[in-house]
């Protein structure tokens, strides 16, 4: 069952990563929905006061009309490094509509937590990467000493007390929010009932724990919470269209040869490998 | 007559082919036996062995009233004769073309008979019997090439068919008339076509000989006399030898035939030599923005339209042919055409004539695309030295002149950095990088680094004029499509999830979220830069997989290229006293009087100098410069004299290999018959048959002989059987020349042609350099304002086109604002704040500057939408300022070209932004896993 549902979002999550990268590209049709069509010209702008960073980046000198290419670039480095981590059981994509909220499932294997498969959502604030660490908030406040239990917002600062630019990413958040369901910490906890039951009684705490992954599971079919092209959904399997999917996934292996030899290489070397000498490959024809 | 069989051929045959489809198989045998019996007939009363008794009388009697042509054969053959013959044999050969084969592939009875009759070879020699003319050629070819055309069963298997044919073939070679020419190749590239179709006749056509011990492939040798016709007869003997090629790709007898005795491959590469000779030395130029050569331009001009026609030809045989002529061809055209003529070429002594000669070169690259040939233009350029300096330096150290041939220079380094050719940019600019010296050691682990947040973007984009900000944009251009930044997390930090998703629905409900700022607007032209960015670095990345390296600071080792730098390598240093300086317009120190003196003077030691040829360019740089250039028509160049010589001798080279190959084939052949008649039925008729074939061909040859001689054979062989080996002297370098104290003497030398020795004079190969091409390339960016709008073009483009490399190093250098050189590095990011300055000092000074910028801006987009409308199919990379798209704006006024420092501040603006693209996306691609 659960390979179903990681192909299921393997699938999405190639799409959603290709969307991504795609982002800035003119030529797709779905970026026309990100652009306002141009404003007549008397129009009044929407206006709305503009926020803080642009204005600080103003007076930096800096353009301010390319700090959000910044911003979503950055973001876009964020997300390479997530797909590069290939954190266990971490499924993550950027919504459609901004990316800095992205979507994103656990599946917990072992453990306390076994088979809870809780959906989160990342909030990644504005100012980034200069700002507070991002918020990791789960669909269904899971029973955990570290989750509000109303809010479902996970307890994430107390790892990153400091955001740090160039030293902390977001696949660290990601990790994290993974982390705290295999060790748990009752200190200073978000969910007081939890900490003490885990610290007193832990099996009241593991049999709340099993209440707690049963509800989470029984929604999983849900509609998603948030109404975005992007949001992760789960269906039940369906020969008729999973089927041929998880085939696929299993008989593709990647080879790099064939991949090769579709793509036409128009890059040329002569260069012998460990040699920094042109034309030193041996099988080079004489010249003279 | 002879159009009596071409009319049947073409126009008459559907209704012949009707007539015949009802009529049975043994009324054609009997209608073809009783033909041949009354051709037979007439064929015997003018044996001239047969019926010499006989008819000598009447014979004698009839010479008095023809009109006196040759008579060898017992006199003339009157016309009704001999329009009898001709009609019978139409008929019979259209018998023959529509039977069909017998049962499981034997003869038909038709095909039978003329094998045993001999028919074909008998109305050979009745040809030859009457005069021989071209005519008499024309009607005997296209009866063959109506046959082996159109025929339903395999005629060429057999040798009575065959053998003629070759005989008849043997003699069309060499003196024939234009028409006989074109239906010879015609032929030929049939007959080539079932070659390649039913190799089993190879065999045939091979005639091996046993005494000869050498097989003959006569439809080979003769093509080669074709190979660079211009118009259809050449373009159908290239596809006819095509044909053979790639047949020797699969048969290794034909390639060893063709490698080790024919000519094919040097007369392929002198052909080269000699075609390009008589390409115009100088080029009628357009106009000043011009750079490089077009197809619309070399269209234009026969001469070069029939090179690139043999270049192809080539750059084809070389895709299909077997290793072994592969391999020939390429070292005959690396040392028949690049070495003995290209390289002088690149080294006259004008200004004009060399730039003419760089623009061919750079429309050679580009009309090369197989691999090897394409290496083998590349290692001539790389590692060639004429006169003991490298191609390749003294073309980037021609990229400085201020003339057109800097322009044409950079067009053809253009092409070279579009290669993705790892030895190219390995020779041009990463070897210098590799050492890692240009940074500061702590900086290594920079290399490698990734640019998260776009500091470097940023950094760039900072330098944007003051003048040319987008807030700062006049309205027609100022980007009104602004780009909705959605904020999901705008409203409320700190509320719960709830309260955000209901606030995000909600404005998701009015159809958009919102935006960033409302006065500030996105430059959506910004946009189609990262788009671009992001083609350019994928299609480059995908390039350079089959790199050998990631050139990332630790692989290659830093060590090892230091190594590779200092020692195997001469360029650095011998590049400091090839580096053209700007400093042409400090005044020339050497007056016109004290350079002709120069010139005269005996050479001197190459040592301390310069080589000849720039110094001699330099010095009609510096008097073109100083308006007192005047053409020397008097050029004492032995280039020159060398390339007529090597025009003379390619020709000679053609012309002559054409006919001494052609008799020479002929009289093999005939050899070949002697030892070779086996038919029974031929024999009888053999010894005469071929006693009067051997008579024929030694009168018809003798005027050859005259004409042809043998010595330019021999001249060919000694060039190309045993080519003049040009070593690469890689290992015969003079270490002592780089000492420390060469630059001074170089210093001495070179201050007497005024030049100021500026990055390279005092460095020695341990002081960082990041090598001659990026420091000419920067050194005219520096000169951006001054610069004409199509060299800032030319130059801005090159520059993007090496950032969008993937190579670490490569990338760090260009594009990491951030990293840390060392003092004497001189690095884009410093170039460009340089040019900042300039331009802000100019627009405090001049009033009129934003309105200026203006008109410059609409001036380019209106050149850019013409454009758009050319066919720019030629172009490679897309240029800075390409992509200005905006609303098409009403035509402000007009602002002249001269006011370069306008432009290029327009396109220095718009350079930056393609330049912060690149580092964009960088960030991105390069740390995405190539799986897709």
């Amino acid at each position: 069952w659960e390979i179903h549902l990681d192909l299921m979002l393997n699938c999405s999550l190639t799409r959603a990563n290709g969307e991504l990268l795609n982002f800035s590209s003119p030529a797709r049709p779905s970026f026309g929905k990100k652009q306002l069509p141009s404003i007549p010209k008397n129009a009044v702008p929407v206006t709305k006061p503009a926020s803080p960073a642009a204005t600080a980046q103003l007076a930096n000198g800096t353009h301010a009309s390319y700090g959000p290419f910044y911003l979503e670039y950055s973001l876009l480095a964020e997300f390479t490094l997530v797909i590069k981590q290939k954190l266990p059981g971490i499924y993550v994509q950027p919504s459609y509509k901004s990316a800095l909220m992205w979507f994103g499932v656990i599946f917990i294997r072992h453990g306390l937590y076994q088979d809870g498969v809780f959906k989160f959502t990342v909030y990644i604030p504005d100012n980034y990467p200069d700002g507070e660490c991002p918020r990791v908030v789960f669909d269904i406040p899971v029973f955990h000493p570290l989750v509000d239990p109303v809010s479902g917002e996970l307890d994430v600062r107390r790892a990153f007390t400091k955001w740090r630019r160039n030293h902390n990413h977001i696949w660290q958040v990601l990790m994290y929010a993974r982390t705290v369901f295999y060790k748990i910490n009752t200190m200073e906890p978000l969910n007081p009932e939890a900490a003490v039951l885990y610290d007193k009684d832990v099996q009241l705490f593991k049999s709340k724990v099993v209440d707690s992954v049963k509800l989470c599971n029984s929604h999983l079919f849900d509609q998603p919470k948030m109404d975005d092209p992007y949001a992760i959904s789960f269906s039940s399997w369906n020969p008729a269209i999973h089927d041929e999917a998880k085939e696929r996934m299993f008989t593709h292996k990647r080879r790099p040869e064939d991949h090769q030899k579709g793509l036409q290489v128009s890059g040329l070397s002569w260069v012998k490998p460990g040699s920094t000498q042109p034309f030193s490959k041996d099988d080079n024809p004489p010249q003279s | 007559m002879a159009s009596m069989v071409a009319n049947g051929n073409r126009d008459g045959r559907q209704g012949e082919a009707l007539v015949l489809k009802g009529v049975d198989p043994e009324t054609c045998m009997i209608v073809f036996k009783n033909h041949w019996a009354q051709v037979v007939k007439i064929l015997e009363k003018h044996d001239p062995l047969r019926s010499n008794t006989s008819s000598n009388m009447a014979a004698l009697g009839v010479i008095g009233l023809s009109s006196g042509g040759p008579m060898r054969f017992g006199g003339p053959i009157p016309g009704d004769e001999a329009s009898a013959v001709q009609n019978y044999v139409e008929h019979m050969l259209f018998l023959l073309m529509e039977e069909d084969a017998g049962q499981a592939g034997a003869m038909g009875p038709i095909l039978e008979f003329v094998v045993m009759e001999n028919v074909m070879e008998r109305l050979f020699l009745w040809s030859l019997r009457r005069q021989f003319t071209d005519d008499m050629k024309l009607e005997q070819l296209k009866m063959y090439e109506m046959i082996v055309g159109q025929a339903r069963q395999p005629l060429l298997h057999h040798k009575p068919v065959l053998r003629p044919l070759m005989m008849l073939l043997s003699s069309c070679s060499g003196t024939a008339g234009p028409e006989v020419e074109a239906e010879l190749v015609s032929l030929l590239n049939q007959l080539c076509c079932v070659l390649a179709k039913d190799q089993s006749v190879l065999e045939l056509f091979f005639h091996t000989s046993e005494d000869q011990g050498a097989a003959n492939f006569l439809i080979f040798s003769l093509l080669i006399p074709f190979i660079h016709r211009e118009g259809l007869v050449g373009q159908q003997a290239r596809d006819a030898l095509l044909l053979i090629m790639s047949l020797s790709a699969e048969n290794q007898r034909v390639a060893q035939h063709i490698a080790e005795n024919t000519y094919f491959c040097p007369v392929l590469a002198t052909g080269l030599s000699g075609l390009y000779s008589s390409l115009p030395t100088k080029l009628e130029v357009p106009g000043e923005e011009w750079h490089c050569l077009h197809r619309e331009d070399w269209l234009q001009m026969p001469t070069l339209v029939q090179f690139l026609n043999s270049l192809e030809f080539c750059n084809a045989v070389i895709q299909v042919a077997h290793p072994s002529i592969r391999d020939q061809l390429v070292s005959y055209i690396y040392n028949g055409f690049l070495v003995p003529v290209l390289a002088p070429a690149l080294h006259k002594l004008t200004l004009e004539e060399v730039m003419t000669t760089t623009a061919y070169l750079d429309l050679f690259v580009r009309s090369v695309s197989e691999p090897i040939l394409l290496q083998t233009f590349l290692s001539f350029i790389l590692l060639h030295r004429h006169e003991n300096v490298h191609i390749l330096d003294t073309l980037v150290s021609r990229i400085n002149t201020p003339f057109q041939l800097g322009t044409v220079s950079l067009a053809l380094f253009q092409t070279l950095i579009g290669l993705y050719c790892e030895d190219v940019m390995l020779q041009l600019i990463l070897r210098y990088l590799i050492p890692c010296n240009h940074m500061m050691l702590s900086q290594r682990r920079v290399v490698k680094e990734r640019d998260f947040y776009s500091v470097s973007a940023a950094k760039i984009l900072a330098l944007t004029p003051s003048c040319c900000s987008p807030e700062h944009s006049p309205p027609p251009l100022r980007q009104l499509d602004s780009i909705l930044w959605s904020k999901g997390t705008d409203n409320s930090p700190n509320t719960g999830t709830m309260e955000t998703e209901e606030s995000f629905l909600e404005e998701d409900g009015s159809g958009y979220s919102c935006v960033i700022g409302s006065e500030i607007y996105l430059d959506v032209n910004y946009l189609h830069y990262l788009y671009n960015a992001r083609l350019g670095i994928s299609s480059c990345t995908r390039a350079c997989q089959v790199w050998s390296a990631p050139y990332d600071g630790e692989d290659p080792p830093p060590e090892e290229g230091r190594q590779a730098q200092t020692t195997t390598d001469p360029a650095p240093t011998n590049q400091l006293e090839l580096e053209w300086d700007d400093s042409y317009d400090a005044g020339p120190v050497v007056s016109p009087e004290a350079a002709t003196a120069e010139s005269s003077r005996p050479p001197q030691p190459p040592a301390a100098e310069p080589p000849k040829h720039i110094q001699e360019m330099r010095r009609t740089a510096i008097m073109l410069v100083k308006g007192s250039y005047i053409e020397e028509s008097d050029f004492q160049d032995d280039v020159m004299v060398y390339d007529l010589v090597a025009k003379k001798d390619a020709r000679d080279t053609v012309n002559s290999s054409e006919v001494i190959k052609g008799s020479k084939e002929v009289k093999a052949h005939v050899e070949d018959h002697n030892s070779n008649l086996q038919s029974p039925l031929a024999t009888e008729v053999g010894d005469d048959l071929m006693d009067q074939y051997e008579e024929l061909i030694r009168t018809l040859g003798s005027d050859e002989a005259g004409t042809g001689g043998s010595s330019p054979v021999k001249t060919v062989d000694k060039e190309f059987r045993n080519p003049v080996v040009t070593p690469m002297e890689e290992d015969e370098v003079d270490f002592s020349s780089f000492s420390v104290d060469t630059p001074e003497l170089e210093k001495q030398h070179l201050s007497l042609f005024g030049t100021k020795l500026r990055s390279g004079s005092t460095k020695s190969h341990s002081v960082p350099f990041t090598g001659p091409f990026v420091s000419v390339l920067l050194s005219r960016l520096e000169n951006m304002l001054d610069n004409s709008l199509h060299v800032n073009l030319l130059l801005t483009g090159i520059l993007a086109q090496l950032a969008a490399y993937p190579q670490p190093l490569l990338q760090s250098f260009l594009l990491n604002t951030n990293m840390v050189f060392q003092p004497s590095v001189r690095s884009l990011y410093q170039v460009l704040a340089s040019l900042k300055n300039q331009i802000e000092q100019q627009a405090s000074t001049k009033k009129d500057f934003p309105e200026l910028i203006t008109s410059a801006q609409h001036c380019l987009l209106a050149r850019e939408s013409s454009l758009k409308g050319q066919d720019s199919r030629e172009c490679s990379p897309p240029e800075a300022g390409r992509m200005m798209k905006s609303s098409p704006p009403p035509q402000p006024k007009t602002i002249s070209l001269a006011r370069t420092e306008v432009f290029a501040t327009v396109l220095f603006t718009e350079f930056l932004k393609e330049l912060a693209a690149i580092a964009q996306e960088h960030s991105i691609l390069s740390h995405v896993p190539m799986e897709e």
